[in-house]
């Protein structure tokens, strides 16, 4: 099988380039176990991985003009000759390599974390079922980014609209039953960036190797901020 | 334009002329299929109708919020630089008030013929 793989180191490249690699394909293969491959070929392959098995989200690629997790991604799926490339939109750090840092601070803006104005209960806060049941598809998220880099929105304005990733954090902690800072989650994403850059274009769905919905949490989310406007 | 209007009011000001702009589309289609207007005096006989002659007005201000939130959309993922951006949104804004104008008169012209 043949791997057309994005080389670029900026040490000693002045730019980058395409590499070709011949790989032999054997039964069961993944696309993490194609890049180890090529790896042994050429030690000063680049790229991120740690678990192998979709859960730490370290080796999201651009494969074929689609963002996938090399490691859930079977190399029977993929057309020959396969195109591995950085996530689009990242600044490059080497090969596929890319830097992350403002999709995690995107993270950080929508307060990922739980906010009580009670005071804290001695033991823990109870749900019912039902309300456990809202998070559903909103805390399944690993963070490997293949939404956001993929979202046209996104590439547009990566300094002011957050993300398919960020806001489907947002609607989880809107969702949730034990938080009660929904009014200031609310008020810090209004404007026309935050939120409303999202078109529906639905580019985070296709991506999302987790086979979650951020455009729907996004329409959640407006669906909230509407009821509490009027 | 208030920062913290511009998102939600505009998204939900979208919509809702959306719907508007739709329902009599649909009215404005059956009607030139079904009851076509003989001529430039039907025309005006039919906009001159109090309820036809309101719901042009609102279908055509409806029209212009939803091209006016939509371009602005536009400029803001596309056209990044603030001078140009906000020479083109004045510019739309008053090719847009203009066209307003001219429909008032078009349709106020009609009613009083």
């Amino acid at each position: 099988m043949k791997f057309s793989v994005y080389r670029y180191n900026p040490e000693t490249d002045s730019e980058p380039y395409m590499q070709t690699f011949e790989i032999e394909h054997r039964q069961g293969m993944m696309l993490r176990d194609a890049l180890l491959a090529i790896q042994e070929q050429d030690e000063s392959f680049t790229f991120r991985h740690s678990c192998g098995e979709g859960v730490c989200g370290s080796d999201g690629v651009n494969v074929n003009g689609s963002n996938k997790l090399a490691c859930i991604t079977s190399l029977t799926e993929l057309k020959d000759p396969v195109e591995v490339r950085p996530f689009p939109g990242r600044p490059v750090i080497r090969d596929l390599v890319v830097d992350m840092s403002q999709f995690y601070a995107q993270y950080e803006q929508v307060d990922p974390w739980l906010q009580r104005k009670e005071p804290l209960p001695e033991q823990e806060i109870l749900q019912t079922p039902e309300e456990r049941d809202q998070l559903d598809g909103l805390y399944e998220c690993i963070m490997c980014g293949c939404c956001s880099t993929a979202c046209p929105s996104f590439w547009w304005n990566p300094d002011k609209f957050l993300g398919p990733q960020a806001l489907l954090s947002a609607c989880r902690f809107l969702a949730d039953s034990r938080d009660q800072a929904g009014e200031e989650r609310l008020d810090k994403l209004e404007g026309p960036y935050k939120l409303f850059r999202c078109h529906t274009i639905m580019n985070c769905v296709e991506a999302c190797p987790r086979g979650l919905n951020p455009t729907k949490a996004i329409g959640h989310i407006k669906a909230i901020m509407l009821k509490e406007a009027i | 334009m208030s920062r913290r209007a511009s998102g939600l009011r505009a998204w939900f000001l979208q919509r809702a002329t959306a719907i508007y702009l739709m329902l009599f589309i649909l009215y404005l289609l059956q009607h030139l299929i079904f009851n076509p207007p003989d001529g430039f005096a039907a025309w005006q006989g039919w906009v001159a109708q109090p309820l036809v002659g309101l719901g042009l007005l609102l279908f055509f201000a409806s029209l212009m919020l939803h091209a006016w939130v939509g371009f602005r959309d536009v400029l803001i993922d596309y056209v990044h630089p603030t001078a140009i951006r906000v020479s083109i949104l004045t510019l739309f804004g008053f090719a847009l008030i203009g066209c307003a104008l001219w429909v008032m008169q078009t349709i106020f012209l009609a009613t009083v013929a």
